[in-house]
């Protein structure tokens, strides 16, 4: 009986590989194509990196390696993972990838990415940011090269603030009583503009609550949002939502900068570059409101007990498929973008650079102290190679959707713990 | 169509005069109701280009702007021009040429087959129809990692080719199925006098039953051409180069998670995708509804 | 689908028959006796076998063979995939969640087919009604409605119902003189899915209502004339004579209508991405979308895709044995 139950299995097995070989036979390009020139193609998600940036990259690269090319083709950041699953794994597939660094592990523990285990000193070695090192990282090897972090800070109306009496916060508490207060004060005002579906802005929350999203025992992850302290942390949340924010509850966080310049938005917790977004000149194509600039104020969101509080890390890390035709030239590509030249084009953007010892290069005025401060304590969702799974099944944006409707914390975290479990350990 | 009767028949012979006065009123109504429709139907299309001819800036007050305050066509040339984004221009092209050769290639193969279920019988025959029905409920988004794998076995990735030769499987289905009503309303005497004047088979298939079968055609290779023009899904995965996207993804790519979401933009490249579609429609709209009915009522 | 090649095959060899005309066609049955030409039916379906084999089979196969498997992303790049048996089927039928899929897809699917059949019905007895000027106004504006691509409709409904700025929040507040300011009309399931409904129906409608109308038109004046002279009211006539008249194109639109709004993807899918709840407003298309491309999970995606097609060939076989069963006597 076994026996036959073993061959059957064996069968299917040969028939498994037979099926995935007929439908791969992909990679052979990887190897042939060891040296000599070449096309690299270069996917870079959304416009987050700067126009500068690009130029810099393809002329240098060019230049270094004469006859090949690159070409940079952007990437909507919606509906990336689909698009990574199925291209990394193609005979077409792009070279060089920009992935959002909680996706990164999704792709790493699949073998979709070269290891650059032996590269991780030229690149930087421990001057790279270790959060997104290990973010990159699997089974001990090194897949994908952090690219660049960003920070959430508070932009404030100084005059709102004034007006009610109030300064800027020192604690995560007095930061959501200001916001309480001041929506109270300006009717049809948010104190603190929290849409619904914004749930990296629930998170500091939840942290500075000594709570956690999940913790790892051996294989198994525990997602924790029901603890004691998540719940407290998730029940400052929905004051938040509920007192201090008119945002629309099944908002989500695209274009904070229009209700802030409408005058509806006292504080406004949002990515560093938003503040491009808020000062941009009436002529231009999204205008903001550049005559707010000297009422335009900046910090980075206070902590339980004082100091920064811990705030998501959001951010990217880049890599080479393991199917890239020019494995060697990807990889010429890759240093290019972590030397310090490009690294500090993206930190004179705003963008915090994937090296510490770059961390100058922000500069000096109020975000860049703000970003310094934010940066220094932020920290990432959990290292699962399928917390990826976790944000794309959309369970925490309908989560916090829920909290901000009103709904029954507990309850509502006991079953998004559930899923997340199932998700996690799956 | 047109000689579609204007007064409802039973009413116009009653000899009752007196009933003028509430028919006057039934007119009334109905011609209210007539523009109630028509209302209902529009003003969707209408508050798409509405939007897309305003500033970014203005269409977000507390008041909307029935009609444009400052007429302007700066969203277009946006979606057009502006280089930050994905083009627009071979996106179109792509698009066009994907959707056309779709038509085409499904209409000539779906008329082929068509004529083998409906001019012979043979045993496997239900089968086949029953096949192609069931076809038409597989959920495309389970099979999407299948399909990218089989075109990249055949190295039509990122090729006009490969979108196509999916999309032409995907609508043959349905086009056969119509087709076949046309094709069962066409009298096979016709074919077989033809065939009486020296006409071989072939030839009368192709001179006498193709030629009469164009509102059909048309009915059918609307369908076609409507999934062609809006899949998004496959072609997102598909067709991953920037200059091979066709115009729904290219949409997509002015509504991002980061980024900023342009509604005035959106809605000028929303007015862009449809225009193509609405002309279309426009060509064929006569032959289309009349074909719809043969189909429909001989199938 | 092989297997139907090999039989077309099998047969190719054996003797070609003529199908008759159809008895719909109400002509007499001549004496049909074309002589077999060069295109023996197999030849005739090749194109669009091979086509479909290639294109719809063979992924069919794999996927109904990932159904069976552990298959995840790493199973993407290569990984060997285990049989796990039946354990994809099982997790999905035990779990809660596609149930409530299944059953929001099913009410949504009824509620979407009856409002735009008795929509449409009624916009087609309408057009047949009113005259020129007003049935091209009907037409212009159903035509436009039809010619929308559903990604742009659905964007463009997004936004006349958004909750800051939309139209529609502004002219109810206008109408009713109540607080729709910030309402959000995805938020909420069930409000949700009222949105949703619209945006199909605005889209299905102009199909329905062109068919029947078209199909009204060869109703039989004379036939409608005597039945009004016998007493018959409006309902009447419809309910004995057009509809019975119909009745053939009442069938085909209606199982369209079901095989399309059970399957609807991007109408959700995009509306999704406005607004509203994921896991309370996914139907099974979006469903099997998320589990398949959103989080990895291959296999059971597959099974998922394997339960629906079994159910829809269940709720259709019935129509498509009576309708084949007619067509060969």
């Amino acid at each position: 009986m076994r026996k036959t139950t073993l061959a059957v299995t064996a069968l299917g097995l040969t028939a498994a590989l037979a099926l995935a070989g007929c439908a791969g036979g992909t990679t052979s390009g990887g190897d042939s194509a060891a040296s000599s020139t070449g096309d690299i193609r270069v996917w870079l998600n959304g416009t987050d990196t700067p126009q500068d940036a690009r130029d810099y990259l393809k002329t240098t690269f060019e230049s270094e390696n004469p006859g090949s090319t690159l070409t940079i083709e952007e990437q909507s950041w919606t509906g990336l993972v689909d698009k990574l699953t199925t291209n990394l794994s193609g005979s077409d597939s792009p070279d060089v990838v920009e992935v959002g660094n909680t996706q990164a592990a999704a792709f790493t523990s699949a073998g979709a990415f070269l290891d650059l285990s032996d590269q991780y000193d030229s690149l930087g070695g421990s001057d790279l940011l270790p959060g997104f090192v290990e973010a990159g990282s699997y089974d001990g090897k090194f897949f994908a090269a952090p690219y660049y972090s960003g920070a959430r800070l508070v932009f404030y109306k100084k005059d709102l603030l004034a007006n009610a009496g109030l300064t800027v916060p020192t604690t995560l508490d007095e930061y959501v009583s200001n916001g309480v207060a001041l929506a109270a004060a300006n009717p049809g005002v948010s104190g603190i503009y929290f849409p619904g579906q914004d749930w990296y802005n629930a998170l500091p929350y939840i942290w500075e609550a000594g709570g956690e999203i999940a913790t790892q025992d051996g294989d198994t992850w525990t997602s924790s949002f029901s603890s004691p302290e998540s719940i407290k942390g998730l029940e400052q949340v929905q004051e938040v939502m509920t007192k201090a924010s008119v945002a629309p509850k099944d908002g989500n966080e695209t274009d904070p900068q229009v209700p802030f310049c409408e005058g509806t938005v006292a504080n406004l917790s949002a990515p560093s570059w938003v503040k491009g977004s808020i000062l941009a000149p009436l002529d231009s194509k999204a205008p903001g409101c550049p005559d707010q600039e000297s009422n335009l104020g900046v910090y980075a969101l206070p902590g339980a007990d004082g100091g920064a509080a811990h705030v998501f890390a959001g951010g990217s890390n880049i890599a080479v498929s393991a199917n890239s035709a020019h494995p060697d030239l990807a990889e010429k590509a890759l240093a290019i973008m972590l030397s310090d030249d490009y690294q500090t084009i993206l930190g004179k953007a705003g963008l915090v650079p994937a090296k510490l010892s770059l961390a100058s290069t922000l500069g000096t005025d109020d975000v860049a102290k703000a970003i310094a401060e934010a940066a220094a304590n932020a920290k990432l969702t959990p290292a699962s190679p399928k917390w990826a799974d976790v944000e794309a099944s959309g369970a925490l944006q309908d989560f916090f959707v829920s909290i901000g409707e009103g709904g029954d914390v507990t309850s509502l975290a006991k079953a998004l713990d559930e899923k997340i479990d199932g998700i996690l350990n799956s | 169509m047109s000689a579609a009767v204007t007064t409802a028949p039973a009413t116009t012979r009653t000899p009752h005069r007196r009933l003028s006065a509430k028919k006057r009123t039934t007119a009334i109504v109905l011609g209210a109701l007539s523009i109630i429709v028509f209302l209902f139907s529009v003003f969707p299309v209408y508050w798409m280009v509405n939007t897309s001819l305003q500033p970014n800036n203005e269409i977000r007050g507390a008041v909307p702007n029935f009609v444009p305050q400052n007429l302007t066509m700066a969203n277009y040339e946006t979606v057009i021009f502006d280089p930050g984004r994905a083009p627009f221009l071979p996106a179109l092209g792509n698009s066009l040429m994907v959707t056309v050769s779709t038509v085409i290639i499904a209409l000539v193969f779906a008329f082929l087959a068509s004529l083998a279920v409906t001019r012979y019988r043979f045993k496997s025959r239900k089968t086949f129809i029953f096949a192609i029905l069931i076809i038409q409920m597989i959920p495309a988004e389970a099979m999407i990692v299948s399909t990218y794998r089989v075109l990249d076995g055949w190295g039509l990735l990122n090729t006009i080719g490969g979108l196509t030769l999916v999309y032409v499987a995907t609508v043959l289905p349905f086009t056969i199925w119509t087709l076949r009503g046309f094709v069962n309303g066409v009298p096979v005497e016709l074919e077989e006098s033809a065939m009486i004047d020296g006409c071989s088979r072939t030839g009368a298939f192709w001179r006498i039953t193709f030629p009469l079968l164009a509102p059909g055609l048309v009915a059918t290779g609307v369908f076609g051409f409507i999934q062609a023009w809006n899949e998004f899904l496959l072609a997102l995965v598909v067709n991953s180069r920037p200059e091979m996207m066709t115009l729904p993804v290219w949409l997509r790519t002015f509504q991002q998670v980061t980024g900023t979401t342009n509604w005035a933009a959106i809605m000028a490249g929303s007015t862009l995708m449809a225009i193509p579609v609405i002309v279309f429609f426009l060509i064929v709209q006569g032959r289309m509804t009349s074909g719809l009915v043969s189909g429909a009522v001989k199938g | 689908m092989t297997s139907s090649v090999m039989l077309v095959r099998e047969h190719e060899s054996g003797g070609v028959q003529e199908l008759p005309l159809t008895p719909k066609n109400k002509k007499k049955r001549g004496p049909s006796r074309a002589k077999p030409g060069r295109f023996t039916p197999g030849v005739l379906l090749l194109p669009a076998l091979v086509i479909l084999a290639v294109v719809i089979g063979w992924p069919l196969i794999q996927l109904f063979v990932m159904s069976f498997q552990e298959f995840g992303r790493a199973q993407v790049f290569g990984a060997p995939a285990p049989f796990v048996g039946f354990d994809n089927y099982t997790r999905v039928l035990s779990d809660p969640q596609f149930w409530a899929v299944l059953g929001r897809s099913i009410l949504f699917c009824l509620a979407n087919v009856v409002t735009a059949m008795v929509l449409g019905t009624l916009v087609a007895l309408l057009m047949n009604r009113v005259n020129k000027v007003f049935k091209v106004l009907v037409s212009v504006g159903l035509l436009l409605a039809w010619a929308m691509p559903a990604l742009t409709a659905t964007i463009v409904w997004g936004w006349m119902f958004d909750t800051q700025y939309g139209v529609v929040n502004y002219l109810l507040e206008a109408v009713s003189g109540q607080d729709f300011t910030n309402h959000s009309w995805l938020i909420d399931p069930f409000s949700f899915f009222v949105v949703a409904t619209i945006i199909v129906t605005w889209g299905a409608v102009p199909f329905v209502a062109f068919t029947i109308f078209a199909g009204l038109t060869q109703v039989p004046d004379e036939v409608l004339e005597a039945a009004q002279l016998d007493g018959a009211g409006a309902w009447q006539r419809f309910r004995l004579i057009v509809f019975p008249y119909l009745r053939s194109i009442f069938v085909v639109v209606i199982i369209l209508q079901v095989i399309w709004d059970l399957r609807v993807f991007t109408q959700i899918f995009a509306l999704q991405g406005i607004g509203g709840i994921k896991e309370q407003t996914s139907t099974l298309g979006v469903y099997i979308y998320q589990t398949s491309l959103g989080k990895g999970d291959y296999g059971t995606g597959g099974a998922i895709a394997v339960i629906m097609v079994i159910l829809m060939v269940g709720i259709s076989i019935f129509y498509v044995r009576r309708s084949l069963k007619e067509e060969e006597e």
